[in-house]
């Protein structure tokens, strides 16, 4: 039984946690990374909740794992928290420093193959994109090292454990249309970046059980989450030098252009005073309206 | 199909209390609950009693969760002090009733039905596991279908399945009973309507004020001018750093003389002793000087609310004991005085930097609403129909005797009686409706709590009788007087309740709960007997809008409750009579806004009403 069980694997990031009183602005209007608390990016944790799907339905053992400093281990326990994960990977190593997504997608890498014992993982999910920088290539370039099929925008997926095959349905934006769904097999293993709108749902009593029995176990384990984490080295991780860190990055960042601020079209005008005042003001205004009309 | 032994049909108390006896016996249960956690949607007044009855065996909470209930579980304060106001205007007359709340009792909490939900259903769920079992919050039964001996559940949310018994606990607005046809819909003459209001007070004032110690609370209950006419009266728990304050009032007398639920308790607070009870130093904003920059304007509101914040925290842990030892081991504060040196100093901030005031006024936190089975007059006389056993609320059983009041520990009661006599069929894979359902319904008549709800039990009248013997008869009207001088016989009161019980408690039902004894004889006790209050603060009552606007909902698009009698005049009662004020009339029509409902069912004798679907509807936060 256990040599068919599914081995899935997850990477994400740590992010800054862009909600409000959280977040620090410079004067310049740059994000002060050291004022702003840091989480699990929202697009890691909607791979969180699809690893924890396969945990439910196939039983499957899932692995976490990041690359950045130590205090990138939040993030592996707040993952932990959302999918319940059996094994937890840090990547942390000062020659990592300065990556771009391909040095990334390298560590990465050696990092999945480092996951469940070493045994091949089934399938490998990550987020969307950074929302702290437009990296959503990290993904994929994970993938193509792998040597994984690849499927991004994924909204749903299904596994066939007998066949080792694997069902996605993924959005395809069409410009000026709608997004067309679109369904697609492969054998395993394959690497799905998970749309930011997916969210698992579990339509027998059993799945809800084993959710609520997940949830319980999530919590137990991730307030313990040290004795599932594993910690890498550029050595132990066994990656050449010269293809992480600043040496693996082919980009190079010229300029950083700042992005205009765009013109409101439209006049807003803010109403103060009491409540009772504010919808005097606001109900007067609508009435003057309509009077003109 | 998946295949289970057991559902459970509502996450309250006694559901919950069901899932863990079903556990304890080593049976597999799936309890499905409609709100977004367990919790979510309960509410209760709320004391909690463990009781030992002279005749037979009442099964408490410990005897379903073990000791660690009294140990671990989130309970408020222990109950010792039961006092009864009667009120008139600024005068209250007070009889003690301790000895009559304390008649066949081991303990009494106050309770947040919210947080011990909670607590229960983690005991519950963990047990339930072992055996396949648990809990399922999220979703709303549809349907119970019987077809070729097999039972099948469909809900909103979930595939259909199979299970060989179920017991429904979804409360005083039981939809299991109406899709059974297990009993007909509740009448108004059958339930009361209670509101409440949960008020914060500082542990420490508030100990102080009710004169109890850290280790024990007090309830206090009112009747007379602050029932405005209605047969019921009001109630004030003190729990560990917030009060309970509301009212419950028969139903029928509500629809009789229409009045609305805050209404009635907006005059609860208005009573100076009440108001006195429940006040406490509140900061009040200065309004922000509006010739200033706009981001001058933001700043100082920030600064305000945060600095309003941390001084209603730091107070709050100074006024309590444990909140004053977790500050100085944290290490942020070295001694009380230190902590009493800090708010000081944000006091004078707030009203230096920004002119804030500290007025006398009172905080609520959270409104809410329920209806209450009166289990003399409704309770299932068959609580069971085919293989669906029915307990607490939705088998209409509960105690309302005068100053007795009890819900919880009969739905917890019911609860065990049901999972023992599932577990029985299980054993004997005897799952005969009438093998199940009869022994339970057997079960159920041999609780003491149901010969509560049939008569009047001699010696508790005794001790009611005596606490109140310092009440001069010739003041009280002349019927009253003479009951009280036969009662006060040993002999009379013997031959009058055996006479009564004979002749029925439906029958006397009438001459009890009337005006007369809710209203007019507390109201002359406080008239010529009553001590006057004063209370020199006029507190700033929410309105209904801005009590409804602070609570939780999960709105469904579709509304869950169906006008079917838009123009009926129970209807256009609901107008007053809704909590939350849903109803409102154009054209002579009732219309629904559904989007506030507190789901308490007032108006379901007469509309379409069933629960909203799976995590939709009203989120409690306290309960």
């Amino acid at each position: 039984m256990e040599s068919s069980r599914l081995n899935v694997s997850v990477i994400i990031k740590l992010e800054p946690d862009f909600s409000e009183g959280n977040v620090s602005y410079n004067s310049d209007g740059t994000l002060n990374r050291a004022e702003t608390k840091s989480i699990l990016g929202p697009h890691s944790a909607v791979a969180s909740m699809a690893a924890l799907n396969t945990k439910i339905m196939y039983n499957a053992d899932v692995s976490v794992g990041t690359m950045g400093p130590p205090i990138a281990e939040q993030a592996l326990q707040q993952s932990q928290l959302i999918c319940d994960a059996d094994e937890l990977h840090l990547y942390s190593d000062r020659i990592f420093a300065g990556a771009d997504t391909l040095a990334t997608a390298e560590v990465l890498r050696a990092g999945v193959d480092k996951m469940h014992g070493g045994v091949k993982s089934d399938i490998v999910f990550s987020g969307h994109r950074a929302s702290d920088g437009e990296t959503g290539q990290t993904g994929p370039q994970t993938a193509w090292k792998l040597g994984y099929t690849f499927f991004g925008n994924v909204i749903g997926f299904s596994v066939d454990l007998e066949r080792r095959l694997a069902r996605v349905t993924r959005l395809v934006p069409i410009q000026g249309l709608h997004d067309v769904i679109e369904e697609l097999e492969a054998p395993l293993p394959i690497f799905i970046t998970i749309h930011p709108s997916y969210k698992p749902v579990f339509t027998t009593v059993s799945q809800r059980l084993t959710f609520f029995k997940c949830q319980k176990e999530a919590r137990d384990r991730s307030a313990l989450y040290k004795n599932y984490l594993k910690t890498f080295t550029a050595q132990t991780l066994g990656v050449d030098p010269k293809l992480v860190g600043l040496p693996g990055s082919p980009t190079i960042v010229y300029r950083v252009e700042k992005i205009p601020r765009a013109k409101t079209s439209r006049m807003a005008e803010i109403v103060d005073g009491s409540k009772r005042d504010q919808i005097k003001a606001v109900a007067k205004k609508i009435t003057d309206m309509v009077k003109v009309k | 199909m998946e295949k289970f032994d057991v559902a459970i049909v509502g996450g309250g108390s006694a559901g919950l209390a069901a899932l863990k006896q079903l556990a304890n016996l080593g049976k597999q249960a799936v309890l499905l609950e409609s709100g977004k956690a367990i919790g979510s949607k309960s509410i209760s007044g709320g004391i909690l009693y463990s009781k030992k009855p002279k005749h037979g065996k009442a099964y408490n909470v410990e005897d379903v969760y073990g000791q660690e209930f009294v140990t671990d579980a989130p309970l408020e304060r222990p109950i010792l002090k039961y006092i009864l106001h009667a009120t008139s205007n600024e005068k209250v007359y007070s009889i003690d009733l301790s000895a009559a709340h304390s008649y066949q009792t081991n303990y009494a909490y106050s309770v947040l039905m919210n947080k011990l939900n909670s607590w229960f259903a983690k005991q519950a769920g963990e047990s339930a596991e072992k055996y396949g079992g648990g809990i399922i919050p999220g979703v709303h039964v549809q349907s119970v279908e019987w077809k070729d001996g097999i039972t099948t559940i469909e809900t909103n949310e979930l595939d259909r399945f199979q299970v060989k018994a179920i017991i429904a606990a979804d409360g005083v607005n039981s939809e299991i009973a109406e899709l059974t046809g297990a009993r007909a819909k509740f009448v108004p003459q059958e339930l009361y309507q209670g509101a409440k209001v949960l008020i914060k007070l500082p542990e420490q004032i508030m100990e102080k004020r009710f004169n109890i110690s850290e280790s024990d609370g007090a309830a206090h209950l009112f009747s007379g001018d602050i029932a405005q006419g209605h047969i019921g009266g009001g109630f004030l728990y003190t729990n560990r750093d917030t009060i309970s304050l509301g009212g419950v009032y028969h139903y029928d007398s509500l629809l009789g003389k229409v009045v609305e639920p805050y209404e009635l308790i907006n005059k609860l607070i208005l009573n100076p002793m009440i108001r006195e009870f429940i006040k406490d130093e509140v900061p009040q904003k200065e309004e922000i000087d509006k010739s200033l920059p706009k981001e001058e304007q933001l700043r100082i509101r920030f600064s305000v609310s945060k600095l309003i914040r941390t001084w209603q925290d730091l107070r709050q842990s100074y006024h309590s004991t444990s909140g004053t030892e977790a500050l100085i081991n944290s290490g942020k504060y070295k001694s009380r005085e230190e902590i009493l040196e800090r708010l000081d100093l944000i006091r004078k901030d707030l009203n230096s930097k920004y002119g804030t005031k500290f007025i006398t006024d009172y905080v609520e936190l959270e409104y809410s609403a329920k209806l209450v089975p009166d289990g003399k007059r409704c309770r299932m006389k068959k609580p069971y129909h085919k293989n669906v056993l029915f307990i607490g609320d939705a088998a209409g059983r509960g105690i309302f005797v005068g100053p007795r009041i009890e819900g919880i520990n009969v739905g917890v009661d019911d609860a065990v009686r049901a999972a023992d006599s599932v577990s029985r069929s299980l054993d004997r894979n005897n799952l005969d409706y009438e093998y199940l359902g009869g022994f339970y319904a057997h079960s159920v008549d041999e609780s003491p709590y149901t010969r509560d709800m049939k008569q009047i039990d001699k010696d508790y009248l005794k001790i009611f009788l005596s606490a109140t013997k310092d009440v001069p008869k010739d003041i009280i009207g002349s019927r009253y007087s003479m009951i009280f001088k036969l009662m006060s016989s040993e002999t009379f009161r013997g031959l009058a309740v055996g006479f009564a019980n004979i002749l029925g408690y439906d029958r006397l039902l009438p001459i009890l709960e009337s005006e007369e004894t809710y209203n007019q004889v507390p109201i002359e006790l406080a008239e010529k007997l009553g001590r006057r209050m004063t209370s020199d603060y006029r507190p700033s009552i929410p309105t209904i809008a801005e009590r409804v606007a602070k609570l939780k909902y999960d709105d469904d698009t579709v509304s869950h409750i169906k006008v079917s009698k838009p123009t009926s005049e129970f209807m256009k009662k609901m107008v007053s009579l809704c909590p939350t004020r849903c109803y409102s009339i154009e054209d002579n029509q009732v219309v629904l806004q559904h989007e506030g409902c507190i789901e308490c069912g007032t108006c379901a004798p007469e509309t379409e009403w069933r629960h909203p679907r799976g995590e939709k509807g009203i989120t409690y936060q306290y309960g």
